[in-house]
């Protein structure tokens, strides 16, 4: 199994970067981060990858490892050391330099998208980007579906708030 | 007020089960302000999903891919054709990345293969990696395709748009770069509707033009023609039939 393990996490990361590192910018609100987050991610993934089951969602796989290394790793260091974040709001939609090209619409959900709490951010990106159920969302973050409903009602109130 | 707004936004996301489903719509039937909040909230959600897909086009891939760690080389070089020898020379072939300048490239294992067809056997060779969950998740909106299909164009010398690599039955899903002996060597990844990949090979290394043709390697059917300095190959498991027709349907388009 781990020689179909390995076998099938190769194939699937290079598919999957685009994703996660879009996950991974939704969480940090940092691009710097996100690049490391990602690149962290391929490397676990990869001395990690006899514990993937053959047959299974590799990129779901991915994307579990790439919250569990924020969550554990990377956010609660940067808690510990007292700096915080110093993340931008409006980061989905500029790179620090300049403002990204982008469909008007989607900027502006973006931006607001991107004032979110993290919960809900992250709730946001797995449901409407990812196309996880509820029930997969609730499951993936470890909390009950009633969350996960309340998380996306309040994105969508706040949304509303936008017209 | 909150709770109300779970129950419409689980309502919007069809995610409610069928007697709550039917509760909420016989409220929303005798309530016009519960009618007004459910409107709100819908219309606020639309654009969500499609504007998670913009953000797609904005990661850095090349800066990306070249974070992809190599694996350990082997210590012993397998038998080409051994079965789990093979397999390991299939995974060493696939992944050596190397970092080139704005561009990572899987490079394949140089000298493997001296003849000037040999990629065709890498190629059938790491695609046998590939699953049906390899590509099938991946669905990159137009503007993602064109700039994916843009930048693999560049690197081969050819004009590669969402419109021109179309293929009947097929769903495009990627495109990304690799190389074979030095030469560039881009790959466009279709899905069938089971899931499975098909993909079209495009090796940008001077050959002489040359006809269609086609062959079996196990599972793998293979079509491929040359043309323009460059040597195309369709590959999948797919009929040999299908392979063909789908190689002259391409063929006529790029």
């Amino acid at each position: 199994m781990s020689e179909e393990s390995r076998r099938e996490v190769r194939a699937g990361l290079e598919p999957s970067l685009a994703r996660l590192w879009r996950y991974a910018l939704v969480l940090s609100r940092s691009r710097d981060v996100a690049d490391d987050l990602v690149q962290a991610t391929c490397l676990r993934a990869i001395e990690r990858a006899d514990q993937f089951v053959p047959g299974t969602r590799v990129d779901r796989w991915l994307l579990a490892i790439l919250r569990s290394i924020w969550l554990n790793e990377i956010r609660s260091r940067r808690v510990r050391e007292g700096g915080g974040f110093v993340d931008a709001e409006d980061v989905l939609t500029s790179d620090g330099a300049r403002e990204i090209e982008m469909n008007i619409t989607a900027a502006a959900v973006l931006r607001a998208i991107g004032q979110l709490p993290e919960a809900q951010r992250e709730t946001v990106l797995l449901v409407y980007g990812e196309g996880y159920s509820y029930a997969e969302a609730a499951s993936a973050l470890a909390i009950p579906i009633g969350t996960v409903m309340s998380r996306l009602a309040a994105a969508r109130a706040a949304l509303a708030k936008l017209k | 007020m909150a709770e109300e707004d779970a129950e419409l936004v689980a309502l919007i996301d069809n995610e409610l089960d069928e007697s709550r489903k039917n509760a909420l719509l016989a409220r929303l039937a005798a309530d016009a302000r519960l009618r007004e909040r459910y409107d709100e909230l819908r219309t606020a959600g639309a654009p969500i999903a499609a504007s998670l897909q913009e953000l797609l086009g904005q990661a850095p891939l090349d800066r990306l891919r070249a974070a992809i760690p190599a694996d350990r080389p082997s210590r012993q070089p397998p038998s080409r054709f051994a079965g789990a020898g093979l397999r390991q020379l299939a995974a060493g072939i696939a992944i050596g990345l190397l970092a080139a300048g704005a561009a990572a490239w899987i490079a394949i294992s140089a000298g493997l293969i001296g003849d000037r067809d040999g990629w065709r056997e890498a190629v059938a060779e790491y695609t046998d990696l590939y699953t049906n969950e390899t590509f099938s998740s991946q669905n990159p909106d137009a503007a993602l395709q064109a700039v994916e299909l843009d930048a693999v164009g560049a690197r081969v010398g050819a004009k590669l748009t969402p419109e021109n690599i179309a293929l009947p039955g097929l769903r495009f899903t990627a495109a990304f770069m690799l190389a074979y002996e030095g030469s560039p060597l881009g790959v466009i990844a279709y899905v069938d509707p089971s899931g499975a990949p098909v993909l079209l090979c495009i090796l940008a290394h001077g050959a002489a033009d040359a006809p269609l043709q086609s062959e079996r390697r196990d599972d793998l059917s293979l079509a491929w023609w040359s043309s323009g300095g460059r040597s195309h190959l369709v590959i999948g498991r797919i009929p040999d039939e299908r392979a063909v027709a789908l190689a002259q349907t391409i063929k006529k388009q790029i």
